[in-house]
């Protein structure tokens, strides 16, 4: 069935431009990017805009490069893009490790990361993985640019700090101290292309700074800072790892919906965090499995 | 209001005018005539409206048509060459890869992507690649043996 | 013509076959994979083409009060909107209790109350928002138990008014629309008689087939009263009845209508019968001369097509010591939702063969058919079987440990054999289970332990057999027409449908066989009610078997033909000749040698000149004329129900992370008893892809409800089938051939059977890794993962 409301279309050739509609078309409109959330949602009628700006023609926009001690990644740039780019997979593979979890390639290839994060479904794979790695989020608006840790991004379910007649800009990610590693643990009914169940990424750098964050069971993609303090600084053992796992309870908030129980989310958070420490240190040191193993 | 597009549909030029609302698999289907995209959840969830994108594979029924103004779009009925099949479509026939059928325009075009950008899959890969087209009849085997196949007799 | 004869009737004397028993590539492959194959919805129809979209209520259960459609009238655009009001006419296949549209009172969630056709898509899905409807909500009753009981509410008041084959024994003023009992021998005396009785109680949800393709219908009722229908469907000859009969008040007859089927997008039961497509006529009827289409979303698929019904089975059996089973008794109370015309007959079909494929002396069985307000339940791939036997193998096995004794040794020394007496008193057909259950040990390495290399990981072995037989009217029959053509080649026309099975290929191979001429030069099209001829429907794994025995006559009837002018011309006795490559021979004279594409449409040129013979046509039919419905309503003896059981056994290997739930099938093994696999590669087709999809039901898939009836996942987000990443490791696919003596070279049917067995055995093999036995299905990872955690706490 086709998509039963009418709209306008906009083609923006610049970001300027783009904001310009987006506030002058008043609340309703929307950014127009990969479509793979926007277009459903519109057949679907959950989502009536007026007015549909494409970004897609602004120039470079889909750039990923690297500046000084950050990775830079435009607006428009994909799953997939993340999956073949050379400086990701040299510098950041974790965010390598996570596009490969997301959907399939028909949708990896038109999906952006920047989208991810602003349809914010609370089982978005980009979430943890951006969060433990501290991105911020350039945003223009009427009112000029601006950045929003990503921390402060996810403001509830499919709601974000983006205001009325903002368009993201790109996404800025620190990149850690060498050396580091990390993982991104989703759970799935399905091997092949399913929404989270749970997630979970976490980060450890060489001074045993851990920095961990859970998806898919809360509101909003989170941060486990209690964890990370428990942890921090403190070499891993079973011990440890159980310790934390008693913490996890405290991180998260899982309900009980259509692809889990509440019971099973929080369960298996702690297994993934066991798992996910593990993996972590031994990426980090050299000796753990390759990015893209799936250890759950 | 109605917005003139270019698209270029298997090596044809086609000059349309599309409502912005007007969703690119239903245009391919009604005003191309290119019937190999199926429509089978119009959501992103099955892939058999998969088409190649300026020879990516996307999902046609997740794109308005406007967007794919100025754009090379490829469908199932541009594969064989001049009539002639790909390899790959010969050994989909003889490993029986395909029963209903419904599935196979999204899964041969998304197995021509896979095996462009990476000729020497492992099996692996074959399933990851093709792990958002559905298929409710075959139990995958046959299409993943004559995807590796086809790998093969590139290999040699 | 129909045909007496022996089994393997072969093409050339010595019996050797040619074709049959090879796998040619399916003659329908190139046609698929180059996207000219055509299905409902890639037919043009010209500018005139309209849509229609429908009314549906958001309540399970309440009265209609009022329809306002004035308001979707007004839009532009808009060419038509229909009520109920419009055809007051009951439907159905085996019991008349539905309607085109809801009348006084809706019984489901997203049940047609009204319909809009417009000339675009989109204006008839704004126009539907715009039709008013009032209702009076009424308490909807959805636990298949609870309805059964007196003090539910009665959902089909009128239910003891409804038509209905004689073989359906609905309790009126109740919830039970059909009640099958089974009684064979005296089970309470074989219980007490019992060394140990077990019992307990095993419930499966419901399950949506997925095919791809949704379903769609395109009708024209032109303006010479002349309705035709392109419809995705299994059953143009059933659609068409089924239809003709509905609406036969609006002047309507088998004649005028036409009901023609390209490509379908996969089946599995689910587009059998008359579901939707019932709309597509009527609003054909209602905007005379122009054609409508009628496509479903993925979301109406899953809620307003068949569905297969929920099941809550109670076993209880009784064995002895020494591992016989003496008595069964399996109580099911079917889900079987809001409309039953075609679900009942799931119901019947289980009743008369819960016992699964054992010998038991002692048996009572009743298979209750309840109203629900729930969708309707139907026809799924294996047809009541998939759903009993999770409960029955699962208690077979739990009954063998309890005796202490090996789950395959057990079923072994029960499993039924040619000659053991059925529940409802006839004999079993040959079989080769014992035979499918050693192949599929073997396969396995069954009885040998094996260890998983990651350590949060053990793994567990499990097996199951099935049997199934189709479900068929006593009269349900096959046709066949067959020509020549100039250059040798053959058109056969059949109405059994290609569903992806292969179907049209092994037609071509029974004809090639005995005509002496290559599946590749046979070309056999899918069904126009116009122009071939009759075929019940394409399901219950029949049309191999029942089809296939009247395209054998056809061809037979071609090839006495052939002979008979042979003779005439050239003096040799029929029965010394016989057909090879594509000529004539004799066995008499080793010289002779006349090519089929010199005479079959010419004839044969005599010494005058003049010519002898011309076309070769044929035509067969094939109806079981052993079977009989008719038995005693109390214990289903006397009659001869079924025409054979298929049987087969599998078996899985399975490795289990203890610290998720996570399951994945490391081997998996799967024997069935073919009879004559007339194309070994496409059973193997049917076994690999039928296990799959039997390992989804039980692994990932069930339909979630909310407590209003309401279905939660009606789409492949949260109803997924399984990826290409979520497949066994390895398929081990088994044909068995122990002869059906009355099917074409000795085939039988597999098609449904080979995912009947997945479910339990994967109950089976998680006990024996883990030590859990899950008694609901589906069996998921977070079932595993709570019933762990649970024997934890």
């Amino acid at each position: 069935m086709a998509i039963a409301h009418q709209f306008a279309y906009h083609k923006a050739a610049t970001l300027d431009e783009a904001v310009e509609v987006l506030t002058r078309a008043g609340p309703t409109a929307r950014v127009l990017a990969g479509g793979t959330d926007l277009v459903p949602w519109m057949r679907d009628d959950a989502v009536h805009p007026e007015t549909v700006v494409d970004i897609k023609a602004i120039d470079a926009l889909d750039e990923i490069s690297l500046e000084g001690d950050h990775l830079y990644l435009g607006p428009l740039v994909t799953f997939s893009d993340l999956l073949t780019s050379e400086l990701v997979a040299d510098r950041l593979p974790i965010l390598r490790e996570m596009a490969d979890t997301v959907a399939s390639p028909g949708i990896r290839n038109r999906a952006t990361v920047a989208g991810n994060i602003c349809s914010a479904v609370p089982s978005c794979d980009a979430g943890p993985t951006l969060l433990v790695l501290e991105a911020s989020v350039a945003v223009l608006g009427p009112n000029g640019a601006r950045t929003v840790p990503i921390e402060e991004w996810f403001v509830g379910p499919r709601q974000t700090a983006l205001e009325q007649g903002e368009v993201v800009t790109g996404l800025s990610i620190p990149i850690p101290d060498q050396p580091h590693g990390a993982i991104y643990l989703k759970l799935q009914r399905y091997e092949g292309e399913d929404l989270s169940q749970a997630g979970v990424t976490v980060l450890v750098t060489g001074n045993n700074v851990f920095r961990i964050a859970f998806g898919a069971v809360g509101p909003v993609p989170s941060r486990a800072h209690e964890i990370e303090r428990f942890l921090a600084g403190r070499a891993l053992s079973d011990g440890l790892i159980a310790e934390a796992q008693h913490l996890v309870l405290g991180a998260i908030s899982p309900i009980t919906d259509m692809r889990a129980t509440r019971e099973y989310r929080a369960r298996i958070c702690e297994v993934m965090l066991d798992r996910g420490l593990r993996a972590a240190v031994s990426r980090r040191d050299g000796n753990g499995p390759a990015y893209g193993t799936r250890l759950i | 209001m109605k917005l003139p597009i270019n698209v270029t549909v298997n090596g044809e030029t086609w000059p349309l005018d599309v409502e912005p609302n007007e969703i690119l698999l239903d245009v391919l289907r009604n005003r191309v005539g290119a019937k190999g995209a199926k429509i089978g959840c119009e959501r992103g969830d099955c892939g058999t409206c998969t088409i190649l994108l300026d020879g990516r594979s996307v999902r046609s029924c997740l794109m308005l048509a406007v967007e794919a103004d100025g754009h090379e779009i490829t469908t199932i009925e541009g594969i064989p060459d001049n009539g002639v099949l790909s390899a790959l479509q010969d050994l989909f026939i003889s490993h029986n890869s395909f029963q209903c059928g419904f599935c196979a325009p999204g899964i041969v075009l998304g197995a021509h992507e896979l095996l462009r950008d990476n000729p020497n899959p492992s099996r692996y890969d074959v399933q990851h690649a093709l792990a958002g087209n559905l298929c409710r009849c075959t139990g995958y085997e046959p299409i993943i043996d004559a995807v590796l196949e086809a790998a093969g007799e590139d290999r040699s | 013509m129909t045909v007496t004869r022996q089994p393997f009737e072969a093409a050339t004397p010595d019996d050797k076959l040619t074709y049959v028993g090879t796998s040619p590539p399916r003659i329908d492959g190139l046609d698929k994979v180059s996207g000219a194959a055509r299905y409902v919805d890639d037919l043009d129809f010209g500018p005139d083409l309209l849509f229609a979209a429908v009314v549906e209520t958001p309540h399970a259960h309440a009265i209609i009060k009022r329809i306002d459609t004035s308001r979707a009238e007004a839009l532009p655009g808009v060419v038509k909107v229909v009520t109920g009001a419009d055809f007051p006419f009951g439907f159905g296949l085996y019991m008349k209790d539905r309607y085109v549209f809801a009348q006084d009172r809706v019984r489901f969630v997203g049940e047609q109350v009204a319909a809009v056709v417009a000339r675009d898509e989109g204006t008839a899905k704004r126009a539907v928002k715009l039709v008013d409807v009032e209702y009076e909500v009424l308490e909807p009753v959805f636990d298949p138990v609870f309805a059964a009981s007196e003090d539910a509410p009665l959902l089909h008041p009128e239910l003891k008014n409804y038509p209905h084959v004689p073989w359906f024994f609905p309790h009126n003023d109740t919830n039970i629309a059909h009640w099958r009992k089974t009684r064979k021998g005296d089970v309470e005396a074989a219980f007490a008689e019992a060394d140990l009785v077990f019992e307990d109680t095993y419930t499966v949800p419901r399950y949506a087939h997925c095919a791809i393709e949704p379903h769609a219908v395109v009708s024209l009722y032109d303006r010479a009263g002349r309705l035709t229908m392109w419809s995705a469907s299994q059953s143009p000859y059933t659609q068409r009845h089924v239809i003709a009969e509905a609406l036969e008040p609006l002047g309507l007859t088998h004649q005028q209508i036409r009901v023609i089927t390209p490509y379908v997008g996969g089946g599995f039961g689910g587009k059998a019968g008359v579901s939707m497509e019932i709309m597509g006529a009527a609003l054909a009827t209602a905007v005379q001369g122009h054609p409508v289409k009628l496509r479903f979303s993925r979301e109406q698929e899953f809620y307003n097509t068949y569905q297969r019904q929920g099941l809550e089975a109670r076993i209880k059996i009784g064995v002895t010591n020494d591992g016989t089973l003496t008595a069964i008794e399996h109580t099911m109370h079917w889900d079987a939702g809001a409309y039953v015309e075609y679900g009942a007959n799931v119901v019947n079909a289980a009743g008369l063969s819960a016992t699964g494929p054992y010998r038991v002396p002692n048996v009572k069985i009743d298979s209750l058919c309840i109203y629900t307000n729930l969708p309707p339940g139907g026809p799924y791939r294996g047809f009541g079987y998939s759903e009993f036997n999770f409960g029955l193998e699962s208690h077979i096995d739990r009954i063998a440990h309890q005796l202490g004794m090996d789950p395959v040794e057990f079923r072994r020394k029960n499993a039924i054999v040619e000659g053991d007496t059925l529940s409802y008193g006839e004999k079993m057909n040959p079989s080769g289970l014992l035979e499918c259950i050693d192949k599929v040990a073997d396969a396995i390495n069954w009885g040998t332990g094996e260890m998983s290399g990651d350590p949060n990981k053990v793994v567990g072995k499990g097996v199951a057999l099935m049997w199934k037989a189709p479900a068929m009217p006593p009269n349900a029959s096959s046709s066949s027409f067959l020509k020549f053509n100039e250059d040798g080649s053959i058109n056969v026309t059949v109405s059994g449908m290609e569903l992806g099975q292969g179907y049209l290929t092994v037609m071509a191979q029974i004809v090639g066989e005995v005509l002496a001429v290559p599946p590749e030069k046979i070309r056999v099209e899918t069904p126009d009610t116009d122009r071939n001829p009759y075929e019940w429907q394409t399901v219950a794994s029949h049309v191999t078997w029942g089809c296939g025995q009247a395209v054998e006559a056809a061809a037979i009837e071609a090839r006495e033909k052939i002979f008979e002018v042979v003779h005439r011309v050239h003096g040799y006795e029929e029965d010394s000749l016989f057909l090879s490559k594509e000529a004539v021979r004799c066995t008499t004279d080793p010289d002779f040698e006349l090519p089929l594409r010199d005479f079959v449409i010419a004839g044969i040129e005599t010494a005058d000149g003049s010519y002898r013979g011309g076309p070769i046509v044929g035509s067969g039919m094939f109806m079981p004329e052993f079977t009989s419905a008719k038995s005693d309503p109390e214990t289903s003896q006397g009659g001869h129900p079924n025409v054979h059981y298929t049987v087969g056994a599998a078996g899985v290997v399975l490795e289990i992370d203890r610290q998720t739930g996570k399951m994945h099938v490391l081997r998996t093994a799967l024997a069935v008893d073919a009879g004559k696999a007339i194309n070994p590669d496409l059973v193997r087709g049917q076994i690999v892809g039928g296990l799959v999809q039997g390992l989804a039901t039980v692994l990932y898939e069930d339909m979630r409800y909310d407590d209003n009836g309401r279905l939660l996942n009606p789409n492949f987000t949260d109803y997924k089938i399984p990826t290409s990443l979520d497949i066994p490791d390895e398929i081990i696919p088994i044909i068995v051939e122990v002869p059906q003596p009355d099917g074409p070279f000795g085939a039988r049917g597999v098609g449904e059977h080979t995912m009947i067995p997945a479910a339990p055995m994967i109950a089976n093999a998680v006990e024996d890794a883990v030590g859990v036995r899950i008694k609901s299905m589906p069996v998921t990872a977070e079932k595993v993962a709570l019933s762990l955690w649970e024997g934890e706490n």
